[in-house]
């Protein structure tokens, strides 16, 4: 009787323990999905103010038709982007366009004075700063998911519940980890 | 020693230092028990639950308004408003706190708030005025963390806790020299107890409080979301350079700040300098800035390099 009590506190035990991993890498998963989302938020603010950039730079410059167009198929081609790496991918052609559009706009000086094209433009770059800054809190996310689901015990659990690993953001020109500089600063 | 760990321990003492202000508050209602009448302790007890709850409803303006922090009208500040929500972005906020202005030349900052999501940051217009982008950036990141961690919690915890001691300890000794006890029973030994139980209780809170505070400001760090000590370090040694202190620096509030104002508060209300060092709010900003050169493998220069202040930006002279 004694060891039919044993085996079952035993089995109790690694249950629970089970429930416990499981939910910790749930719970590392959860954080990682949120964190895409604020991305995709930020992505989507960036989205909607492109029709009105461009509407207000025809309105100056009507004959520019292929930087207008570079542009519209750009962004319909990101919103469709669905795994990180396309979307960065996507999101990398759809900035050089828009770079593309706004050195188009340094030529018109009427367009340069237009407050509406200042305050588009201020908020293009304010949406690319919290992209990026959404992009830094993902990818603090997804090391500690991945750091999580790589180290014992989970990596044990990990695979067969089909936690699988997760992909890092990257932007263009932002490949390169952070480094930490050596020097003094100047 | 991961993050995730040094949190938890965090936790676990937090948990002790509000242990010791929960039995510090019955100490304290004991002593009123004691020499006044066990009715009146009760009373005290009740008393001190009814602040505790009104406190805790009314917590924003109350730090608000022993800090001297507004609202700014959000035209004015557009850029400041969008430094702090990048960066709250980044600490992977819920939602991006509030901004208020303290019209104080030095510079300073704190976090203040019970949840994530209704917390305020406070900057003074000095901090706006001496630091530049980068910097300010740290400065709030830092602030910023504190709400994460939800240090901001139990600082304003303590904060209530400790007025509530204060307010008994100060109506108890204030009635014994004036009323007198009616002694039940302890006779003068009693009574001269509770007159030194109600004297030390506000420097015991405010060693419990000081407690919590010192272990917080180590932990929270720019470093963590901005990847960036450096701007941390620097930020703190232009703090440290800067010769102001804020003016309505208050022994109840010195432990929200970034850069400690206490040296100035406590020589002012214990006459005793020579304490300072026990009742410090913060670490020294030397050992804050030498843990951070560590952290980021790098070394500061002597002096700071002078470098456009964000006021710049806000369209300011």
């Amino acid at each position: 009787v004694i060891w039919v009590i044993v085996l079952l506190v035993v089995v109790l035990l690694l249950v629970l323990a089970a429930v416990a991993l499981y939910n910790r890498l749930v719970r590392l998963r959860n954080r990682v999905d949120n964190a895409w989302a604020q991305i995709e938020v930020q992505l989507k603010r960036r989205w909607d103010l492109i029709p009105n950039l461009v509407e207000t730079v025809k309105g100056y410059a009507a004959h520019e038709r292929e930087t207008f167009e570079a542009v519209t198929q750009a962004r319909a081609r990101a919103q469709q982007a669905q795994t990180p790496g396309e979307v960065a991918q996507a999101e990398g052609i759809l900035g050089a366009a828009l770079g593309r559009l706004l050195a188009v706009a340094e030529a018109y000086p009427e367009l340069q004075a237009s407050q509406n094209f200042l305050r588009l433009q201020e908020d293009l770059t304010d949406t690319e700063d919290k992209i990026s800054a959404a992009r830094r809190y993902y990818n603090s996310t997804v090391m500690h998911y991945n750091t999580g689901i790589q180290s014992i015990p989970w990596v044990l659990v990990a695979r067969p519940l089909g936690f699988g690993e997760k992909e890092f953001f990257s932007a263009e020109g932002d490949t390169a980890p952070p480094q930490v500089s050596l020097t003094p600063a100047t | 020693v991961t993050l995730q760990q040094q949190i938890r321990r965090n936790r676990l003492r937090s948990g002790i230092v509000l242990a010791g202000f929960v039995l510090l508050l019955l100490v304290l209602a004991g002593l009123v028990g004691a020499v006044f009448d066990l009715s009146l302790g009760v009373i005290a007890l009740i008393g001190a639950a009814i602040y505790g709850i009104f406190a805790l409803l009314r917590h924003r303006s109350i730090v608000s308004s022993l800090t001297h922090a507004h609202e700014a009208d959000p035209e004015a500040i557009r850029p400041l408003r969008r430094l702090v929500d990048n960066v709250s972005i980044a600490a992977g906020l819920p939602k991006t706190p509030e901004i208020r202005i303290v019209d104080d030349p030095a510079p300073n900052a704190y976090a203040a708030g019970l949840r994530p999501d209704s917390s305020y940051v406070g900057v003074t217009t000095g901090l706006l005025r001496t630091m530049p982008k980068r910097e300010l950036e740290a400065v709030i990141a830092h602030e910023v963390s504190h709400i994460r961690n939800r240090d901001t919690y139990l600082m304003t915890i303590a904060l209530i806790f400790a007025g509530v001691i204060a307010l008994i300890a100060d109506i108890g000794f204030r009635s014994l020299v004036w009323g007198g006890g009616r002694s039940r029973g302890g006779g003068i030994i009693a009574v001269i107890a509770a007159l030194v139980g109600f004297l030390l209780a506000p420097y015991a809170a405010l060693l419990l409080r000081l407690s919590l505070s010192r272990r917080r400001e180590f932990l929270a760090g720019a470093a963590e979301i901005l990847n960036d000590p450096e701007a941390m370090a620097l930020a703190l040694r232009r703090l440290q350079q800067d010769p102001t202190t804020i003016e309505y620096a208050d022994a109840s509030t010195a432990h929200l700040w970034v850069e400690s104002p206490t040296d100035r508060v406590v020589t002012e209300r214990t006459g005793v300098s020579a304490l300072s060092s026990l009742f410090n709010t913060h670490p020294p900003i030397d050992e804050r800035i030498a843990a951070l050169e560590e952290a980021g493998g790098f070394r500061l220069p002597e002096g700071v390099p002078p470098d456009t202040p964000f006021w710049a930006e806000l369209g300011r002279e």
